[in-house]
């Protein structure tokens, strides 16, 4: 079965007939026979704004004119060509495809599961801290091209292997046409990233931006904790992670006023020069964004941390802030029994390289206890005997 | 000689799982598995149930945010299952499973269609579960029941039943303090009669669908919840609904 034609430039292009993804405003669609573009049409017929917006888009080149890894993929998903339908009405874009395998979104790196079943085997809070740092970066590059994400959230951002970061749905991005000055406002936002301006109606700025920098920073520092989680304790029954952060109802700066999952990471985790960046930013930059850090502070905090990340000698997949002294992760499975990083099911099976050193016979505990216990009965046995 | 490493607890301790602080999203279907589905509806359910499942455990934005739990109403009277297990009626048991580790009931098409009574224990455990995650302080998204029927109300002797009417002001009460969405959906033969049920108990959300498209039925309360989490508003809910309806023939009213 196959889809619609579209014109995507000059090009008669088929697509499938089932989208890869559906929502509300549009729907992505695989093009046949080839597999690493997308198309996104929209539900309802754009307007003449929209179109526009793609226009310019297409005629910039954001980022540009700097080296990645050859192993680096895109960094924006940028619009490549408008799709048009066969009078030449716009329809909406294609781009290149950011999916799974290759790509995950951010959201899979916050729980335990999805880590181990969607990224490499040694993915660990080094791994985190450096991602954290590629979307700082991504972030300070973006506005300083005068770039706004507007909605930028764990779904709209994904990550690669190597912990490269892609950014998804360009078409919502806000940003003011350097050549007729017209400015292309973002009208999308994703309440669990939104700060409480946004909420309000206010426009995507760089601030706005740097609230979502910070909360996904601290997710992924905490191995997935959302510092606008838990329930205060003096709230109404619906209470959400949007009512939280209007409310500046962070467990972070005010751990006494809010109930948390017993799951929930200690932020001491982080590092103290990235720790008082989360207290000012879920504290008083909530609400004054004069005194929100931006993305260029979280940038020089987390560059500061990368050099000084140390690896635990007991557990493999566990390594933590130079700041401490000893494995938090080693601590906080011996409280809890739950590791914030390995399998539940045997955690010391897994060979991990980093983990050898020391830890032979630590994989044989049965044959040692056999051992000695037949050792205890021999040399009672011998005391028997002599005392007879 | 290293200390032994720490015994690691059962993943799930309760229902709550230790490592996965996500805000949940409680999601209900409320299925009708009375006499009249027997056969290839029931078959075609089945079936879609399965590989909806599969694709929500897949969905890594979803995976472990949504949490379902299953209501039928049919042979064994008002019946609710936590995954492929059915549970008594008395039981303090949960039916709520993380959308990762749900797995799909197999179902059996007979007995009657005690709609009202089925739609009433899908708003008791919708609270019941926001007390209990609230408890472990855990936030949640608007819960979603979603109510499939191919007939019309019955008593327990099946016969059709007024008592529905007592739900509907209980409904828009709980709507409108945004408690719930409730999505009610009309498949196969349903008359016009039936029909009109449908429309008082969800008036937004109501549709009278051809054949039995379980599959286009699941698959949109996944991207209703996608909507939910992207914090969509009301008009969004509407498209994605409106979106999913089908046409009918020329002949019906």
């Amino acid at each position: 079965m196959t889809g619609r034609i579209v014109l995507l430039g000059q090009e008669e292009t088929r697509l499938a007939a089932e989208p890869l993804k559906s929502g509300g405003q549009a729907a992505v669609f695989p093009v046949l026979g080839a597999g690493h573009t997308v198309v996104k049409l929209y539900r309802d017929p754009p307007g003449p704004d929209q179109e526009r917006r793609l226009e310019r888009m297409l005629a910039m080149a954001p980022l540009g004119g700097r080296p990645v890894e050859a192993a680096q993929p895109p960094e924006l998903a940028w619009p490549t060509a408008l799709a048009r339908g066969p009078r030449g009405e716009f329809l909406g874009y294609a781009m290149r495809s950011f999916g799974e395998p290759g790509h995950v979104q951010l959201v899979g790196l916050f729980t335990r599961a999805q880590r181990l079943r969607l990224f490499p085997p040694r993915t660990d809070w080094r791994f985190l801290l450096g991602v954290a740092w590629n979307l700082a970066f991504m972030t300070v590059r973006m506005h300083h091209e005068g770039l706004f994400v507007g909605d930028f959230s764990a779904s709209n951002v994904v990550v690669d292997a190597n912990g490269f970061v892609t950014f998804l749905d360009c078409d919502s991005i806000a940003f003011t046409d350097a050549a007729t000055g017209e400015h292309f406002p973002c009208t999308m936002q994703t309440p669990d990233y939104s700060a409480p301006e946004r909420q309000e109606g206010g426009p995507a700025t760089a601030a706005s931006d740097d609230f979502a920098l910070a909360v996904l920073a601290y997710q992924l520092l905490t191995a997935g904790n959302h510092p606008f989680g838990g329930v205060p304790r003096d709230s109404d029954s619906q209470s959400t992670v949007k009512d939280n952060i209007a409310s500046s109802a962070s467990y972070v700066v005010r751990p006494e006023d809010i109930v948390v999952p017993r799951g929930v990471v200690d932020p001491s985790v982080l590092p103290p020069a990235l720790l008082e960046l989360a207290r000012t930013a879920f504290g008083p930059g909530v609400l004054d964004v004069s005194a929100r850090p931006s993305a260029a502070d979280w940038l020089r905090a987390l560059d500061g941390e990368r050099g000084r990340v140390r690896q635990c000698g007991d557990r493999p997949r566990h390594s933590y802030g130079g700041h401490l002294g000893a494995c938090p992760w080693c601590a906080r499975a011996r409280a809890t029994g739950q590791d914030a990083f390995n399998p539940p099911a045997a955690a010391p099976a897994a060979p991990v390289p980093a983990a050898a050193p020391g830890a032979t016979g630590a994989g044989q505990p049965v044959p040692v206890a056999l051992v000695a216990v037949i050792v205890v009965a021999v040399l009672v046995l011998l005391v028997v005997i002599a005392a007879a | 000689m290293h200390e032994q490493h720490p015994r690691t607890l059962p993943v799930q301790y309760s229902d709550i799982e230790f490592e996965n602080n996500a805000q949940r999203l409680p999601l209900v279907l409320c299925l009708d598995t009375s006499s009249s589905m027997n056969g290839r509806p029931i078959d075609t359910l089945n079936e879609a149930l399965d590989s909806w499942t599969h694709e929500l455990q897949h969905d890594v934005g979803l995976s472990y945010s949504v949490e379902v739990a299953v209501i039928t109403f049919g042979g064994h009277g008002v019946r609710a299952w936590q995954g492929p297990n059915p549970l008594q009626p008395d039981t303090r048991v949960s039916p709520f499973v993380p959308a990762h580790a749900f797995r799909a009931p197999r179902f059996t098409a007979s007995g009657v269609t005690l709609l009202t009574e089925a739609l009433e224990l899908a708003m008791q455990i919708v609270a019941a579960r926001k007390t209990e995650l609230r408890a472990a302080g855990l936030q949640y998204y608007r819960p979603q029941i979603c109510l499939v029927t191919d007939g019309l109300p019955t008593d327990g002797t099946g016969h059709y039943t007024e008592s529905w009417r007592r739900v509907v002001p209980v409904l828009g009460d709980e709507q409108l303090a945004r408690r719930f969405r409730l999505y009610a959906i009309g498949v196969g033969g349903i008359t016009d009669q039936g029909e009109a049920v449908l429309r008082e108990l969800a008036p937004k959300f109501n549709a009278r669908l051809q054949g039995f498209p379980f599959k286009e039925l699941l698959q949109m309360m996944s991207a209703s919840a996608s909507a939910e989490q992207k914090g969509a508003g009301d008009e969004v809910f509407e498209k994605i609904f409106s979106q999913f309806r089908t046409q009918r023939p020329a002949w019906e009213s």
